[in-house]
């Protein structure tokens, strides 16, 4: 506990970082220039940075280890951090354009890391615009599920091309996601629901789950449940509209 | 088969005049500039300047021409701009066939091998595809209308190609990024398949200073020239860079004849090559800066926008 002395940012009972720290804004503007550095391709992203424990214990670059879910805009990373317990073995990164956001998180994972040994491990976040930058992080096809939980909404017309789910990203969402690859997006603001539905709806790379499908899935209780947003959501009595698409073949 | 030169007139000029743009026709029967909102076209065959024709609207293009091009068996021929429209001309006749209206002004354009589709790309990050099916060179092609084909997100695309055989568009943008997508049988429900982002063989250019070769099929890369260091080599190639070194253009250029008829003598004055260099230099920077709009002219934008909420 003497650490945490010297470093007032940690909670003294849980070791965990406060919140009150890393106030950040709630929204950043997606279309501005990035000054952040971006890696110029999937090849030249070092893993080992952000997953020491998977990549010290095999030692040799395995090439199956590849990240598999991507949470975009994971904000305070709480479904991250689910699912990591879920998906022991599974590799995911949260994508956040906050910086002080991006921070906490980073933070978070390293004292759950430090207080649950062997744990977390498998779970890391970077500071990005994922609506920029998707292809420099991840190669054809290697995701297997996508996450974008309570976005922005941009209410404004001028401001839809914003919004992280449009028909047009959906194309490189569809790129980094391989065939029977999931999307779930959530939201508490009905307009947008319409509108993430409606992309998804009349994309030709995407087809909605069934109901028996959402049913046993485990991850899509969590959608509701896991995150700061959800809670707070959940908290005032307010509504949630899913949508939860599978990665098809192109008919052709 | 393009390349940016500018006339050394033109550094005296206000600043907002769009480089320069030259467009020499597949089999060298004509060749097409563009300085500003004009657009000339010389016939080689007939050694005199052809008059264009336009019926479709207006006096041709209102303002900066961003992008010209001819198609791969030279029948055709695509100019576009600032002033947000893209005119297809036929060459025989140097008829202006079809005025297409763009939201947004047009950085970029691109015909199919076939000719039977135009990409143009607008300030957005949007690509947009118009189909030319049943054009027999005669009659006008009426209210066509471009359907949105793909997008880079919200950012400007410099360049736009379709792949020799046809199967891919190849799109380049201003956050360095080169997307490969696959070209659907129906380009006009939308390209939602993207191969992969550098994959056949793609020369790219960039400001970096390097000359970049890539194999389409994996993206991988297979060749970096650094230009900077063979600039003097190049400059009696037909490739033409800056002084602070950015690939602005690349051109195979088909013989050397063609460049000494331009401009006299192919070895380019290097007084003449360092004004060029700085025009192309702010122009360049003009055309990938976001715009910058005073306080009255935003508000006077604002005004003029659709924010309503739509609520059924």
């Amino acid at each position: 506990m003497l650490e945490n002395e010297a470093n007032p940012t940690l909670s003294k009972s849980t070791g965990l970082p406060r919140k009150r720290f890393y106030r950040a804004r709630a929204h950043s503007n997606p279309l501005s220039d990035s000054h952040f550095p971006v890696p110029t391709s999937p090849c030249h992203v070092d893993f080992s940075l952000h997953y020491p424990h998977f990549c010290s214990s095999s030692d040799q670059i395995d090439s199956s280890k590849k990240i598999q879910f991507a949470d975009i805009g994971c904000g305070f990373g709480g479904l991250l951090i689910s699912l990591s317990t879920l998906f022991p073995d599974t590799l995911m990164i949260g994508m956040e354009l906050r910086d002080k956001v991006t921070e906490y998180v980073k933070e978070r994972i390293l004292a759950l890391r430090v207080a649950n040994p062997g744990q977390y491990q498998n779970i890391s976040v970077v500071r990005t615009n994922s609506m920029k930058y998707i292809p420099n992080y991840f190669e054809k096809g290697q995701l297997s599920k996508m996450f974008f939980l309570f976005p922005d909404p941009h209410f404004k017309e001028k401001n839809h091309r914003r919004r992280v789910i449009s028909t047009h990203l959906l194309d490189e969402y569809a790129y980094a996601l391989g065939v029977g690859g999931i999307i779930y997006t959530i939201t508490d603001v009905e307009e947008l629901g319409d509108w993430m539905k409606a992309c998804l709806e009349s994309h030709p790379m995407f087809e909605a789950l069934t109901e028996e499908e959402l049913e046993a899935d485990p991850v899509v209780k969590l959608l509701s449940s896991a995150t700061e947003e959800s809670q707070k959501v959940a908290r005032n009595g307010g509504q949630t509209f899913q949508a939860v698409y599978r990665r098809v073949m192109l008919a052709t | 088969m393009e390349e940016t030169l500018i006339e050394e007139g033109e550094t005296n000029k206000d600043i907002e005049v769009a480089p320069a743009l030259i467009a020499v026709h597949p089999t060298q029967k004509s060749i097409a500039v563009a300085v500003g909102s004009d657009l000339r076209v010389f016939d080689f065959q007939g050694a005199s300047a052809v008059s264009l024709v336009d019926d479709t609207s207006g006096p041709f293009h209102r303002d900066s021409i961003r992008a010209i091009r001819y198609s791969a068996d030279g029948n055709l021929f695509v100019s576009a701009g600032d002033d947000k429209v893209v005119k297809i001309w036929f060459t025989e006749s140097w008829c202006c066939i079809c005025t297409v209206p763009s939201e947004k002004r047009v950085s970029a354009v691109a015909l199919s091998n076939d000719s039977l589709y135009v990409c143009f790309a607008d300030k957005f990050g949007v690509v947009w595809v118009v189909d030319l099916d049943g054009f027999d060179g005669n009659q006008m092609l009426a209210n066509k209308k471009a359907a949105p084909l793909l997008a880079h997100y919200c950012s400007i695309i410099t360049s736009l190609e379709f792949s020799p055989d046809g199967r891919f568009v190849i799109s380049a943008d201003r956050d360095f990024k080169i997307r490969v997508t696959v070209l659907p049988k129906k380009p006009l429900d939308g390209a939602h398949e993207i191969q992969n982002y550098p994959q056949g063989f793609l020369v790219s250019g960039s400001g970096d200073s390097t000359v970049r070769l890539w194999d389409i099929s994996s993206g991988s890369l297979l060749d970096t020239c650094e230009v900077g260091a063979k600039a003097e080599l190049l400059e009696s190639n037909g490739k033409e860079e800056e002084c602070n070194l950015a690939v602005t253009d690349l051109c195979t250029f088909p013989d050397d004849k063609l460049l000494e008829k331009l401009q006299g003598s192919v070895s380019v004055e290097e007084k003449v090559f360092l004004a060029a260099a700085e025009a192309v230099k702010t122009s360049m920077s003009n055309l990938l800066v976001k715009k910058q709009y005073s306080t009255e002219k935003r508000e006077f934008r604002k005004r003029a926008r659709n924010d309503r909420k739509i609520k059924q």
